[in-house]
């Protein structure tokens, strides 16, 4: 249990690549935060450090108001889920799992009942006997799992943890990894690229580019008010549509001819050019076409059942647009649709600089 | 399936220069060794008799036989147990370095490239009595340094020049077993409270524990065989036998003292001991080094 604060934390290697430019975070007792971004965004490199397997460069790193900088891995008291698991492949299970224990000096009958009680936890029960190349991939990474939760450290971290899992297995744990974080109430720092795990576990969500945090918030809070074009296209399966389009007196213009109404609030002037935004569920298709909707051309349909994805041409757009439909609907490709834009979702982002451009109550 | 058969010389004639080699110079010598080690023959080779096992009930009653085994003992052991505790240290050392790796490793590899009778009179010059650099240095410090007259000192120059000689064959294999080591594992031991210390004694050489097994086997095999360039070129033995190793006396019985039946019972035993011990390690050590 435990609170961490971010201030200004940056890394540069010796030669010279800067991975992190100042990040500050405030994590809360029991919170857990998932990084999110693109590979290269830094989220491995910030996480590597909260662990003090990378030197911080400059700026503090503070575990209960204690500045942790210069501390060994071990004396931070955090443990961490690799991403290959890091299982120790000579050791058995128990002893992976009481590695730690032991070298702390943990008594041994109490490093078996310690080791015991987890393993009932994350039922490993029956596999404590075996070695890790007798494990499946799942088993792996409940042990890796269980290494973390049988030293009661203050802070887990979780680098990519489930990226080496086939899909049903990853959406098991994920739904594990959350119950047991919850039941632990410990203070969690989760790393991944994939966004529907961050999405799903997330009590706030870091969404990172370039070595900087784009924005951070709750996952619906980042879904419906993206701060920027980058988290708008990164937050939301699939990804927000964006067409060009020019503001007139309140009224964006698309190059297609359509229409649409301003939202109050919107920090663009008469005359500039916009980047408009709208998701794929907000794209409401309807019977017929006017100056309101959207004429396109059906390219190609795939169908997931639940919903069907419509990805759609518009005149005088270079990119398709995406459309999620219901899955009820009959369209084949080469059909005309009409979609509307739903008003009231609709995202305007800077077209250079990609800043959201809603109106900054909203943003907060 | 139908193809292979149609070819079923092709693949003997791709291995038979292999096959050759190995015929003419392993297995003809080693028939001829042990066919050998039933006669007594005369220096020159004009006659030879038949003697059954007297060959070998001789050796088993010669005091020198059992000298020689004793040294032999002493000089493997201390050989490959320093050949390779020398090599895993500096494979550790060479792999923390970053600036300049590759000039250390080159450098560290070396000495396996130098012939082992240059090494020999590398290691005697060094340590020459008279005009030896190091044993100048000795003298200095008060140690009288004589491997011409002191057994003891001619055992630790054969072995420090036997050592010098493996340790760079050695060091390729643990750098490489070193290297294989994910670094996530360290990481992860580094997280669960182990020092430095502690994580190289319970993760990185449990891990290197094949890699340690094959080089036990193989620094055996050195220490018993190859390394008679080394010990002909710095003390012949001597003195007073202090450095005959058994296949130090395979050579000194047979082609100095031309009694070639009992070289060759003693190459035969050699070989026996030799066998027998790489067994002993697959038999007991193999099965604790897999994981």
């Amino acid at each position: 249990m435990a609170t961490l604060s971010l201030d200004a934390l940056s890394k540069t290697y010796p030669n010279g690549v800067t991975a992190l430019h100042g990040v500050d975070l405030t994590i809360d007792d029991g919170e857990l935060i998932v990084v999110v971004g693109p590979s290269g965004c830094g989220k491995s490199t910030l996480l590597r450090m909260l662990a003090g397997l990378e030197s911080i460069s400059s700026g503090e790193l503070a575990i209960d108001g204690r500045r942790v900088n210069d501390l060994e891995p071990a004396e931070r008291d955090i443990a961490m889920v690799f991403q290959n698991y890091a299982l120790y492949p000579h050791m058995s299970v128990a002893d992976n799992m009481g590695y730690a224990l032991k070298n702390q000096g943990v008594p041994r009958a109490e490093r078996r009942r310690k080791v015991e009680e987890t393993a009932r936890l994350i039922g490993l029960e029956d596999l404590l006997d075996r070695r890790p190349k007798q494990l499946s991939g799942g088993q792996r990474q409940r042990v890796a799992m269980g290494r973390a939760i049988v030293r009661e450290p203050k802070v887990f971290l979780f680098d990519e943890p489930l990226s080496n899992l086939d899909a049903k297995l990853r959406v098991q744990m994920r739904i594990e990894i959350r119950r047991l974080q919850k039941r632990l109430g410990v203070t969690a720092v989760y790393v991944t690229h994939d966004q529907v795990e961050a999405m799903t576990l997330a009590d706030r969500l870091v969404v990172m580019n370039g070595g900087h945090i784009e924005q951070v918030g709750t996952p619906m809070h980042l879904y419906d008010q993206p701060a920027s074009r980058f988290v708008a296209s990164f937050i939301g399966s699939p990804s927000m549509n964006f067409i060009e389009a020019r503001h007139a007196d309140g009224v964006l213009t698309l190059p297609c001819g359509t229409h649409l109404p301003l939202r109050d609030g919107a920090s663009t002037e008469s005359g500039d050019a916009v980047c408009l935004g709208v998701r794929p569920e907000h794209l409401v298709q309807v019977g017929q076409g006017d100056d309101t909707t959207l004429t396109t051309q059906v390219e190609l349909v795939e169908p997931l059942g639940a919903d069907t994805l419509a990805h759609v041409r518009l005149d005088g757009q270079a990119e398709l647009l995406v459309a999620r439909l219901n899955g009820a609907q009959q369209i084949a490709e080469g059909d005309r649709l009409y979609l509307r834009p739903d008003p009231e979702r609709l995202h305007l982002f800077d077209p250079q600089e990609g800043h959201s451009l809603a109106a900054p109550e909203t943003v907060s | 399936m139908a193809t292979f058969q149609r070819h079923r010389l092709t693949p003997w004639l791709l291995l038979s220069p292999q096959l050759a080699i190995v015929a003419i110079f392993f297995f003809w010598p080693a028939a001829q060794a042990v066919f050998q080690a039933f006669y007594v023959e005369d220096p020159f080779g004009l006659g030879r008799t038949f003697v059954a096992f007297e060959n070998f009930t001789r050796l088993f009653g010669s005091a020198e036989y059992y000298r020689a085994l004793g040294i032999t003992i002493t000089f493997s052991i201390s050989v490959a147990l320093g050949a390779m505790a020398l090599a895993l240290l500096l494979a550790v050392l060479a792999d923390r370095v970053i600036k300049g790796a590759n000039g250390y490793k080159t450098l560290l590899i070396w000495p396996y490239a130098v012939a082992p009778a240059v090494a020999g009179v590398l290691w005697v010059f060094m340590l020459d009595p008279e005009l030896g650099l190091i044993s100048a240095w000795l003298g200095a410090v008060g140690i009288d340094w004589n491997h011409q007259l002191n057994g003891g000192q001619a055992m630790a120059l054969v072995i420090m020049a036997s050592i010098w000689k493996q340790m760079s064959y050695n060091f390729v294999f643990f750098l490489a077993g070193l290297q294989a080591i994910p670094r996530s594992l360290l990481e992860a031991a580094a997280m669960d409270n182990a020092g430095p210390w502690r994580r190289f004694w319970t993760i990185t050489f449990p891990l290197l524990s094949p890699t340690s097994f094959f080089l036990l086997v193989m620094n055996s095999v050195y220490a018993f065989f190859e390394t008679f360039g080394t010990i002909d070129a710095t003390t012949a033995g001597g003195p007073g036998g202090a450095t005959r190793t058994l296949v130090y006396k395979v050579y000194e019985d047979g082609f100095i003292g031309y009694d070639l039946g009992s070289s060759a019972a003693q190459s035969v035993l050699l070989m026996l001991l030799v066998g027998l011990l790489t067994l002993l390690q697959f038999r007991y050590l193999e099965s604790k080094v897999q994981y």
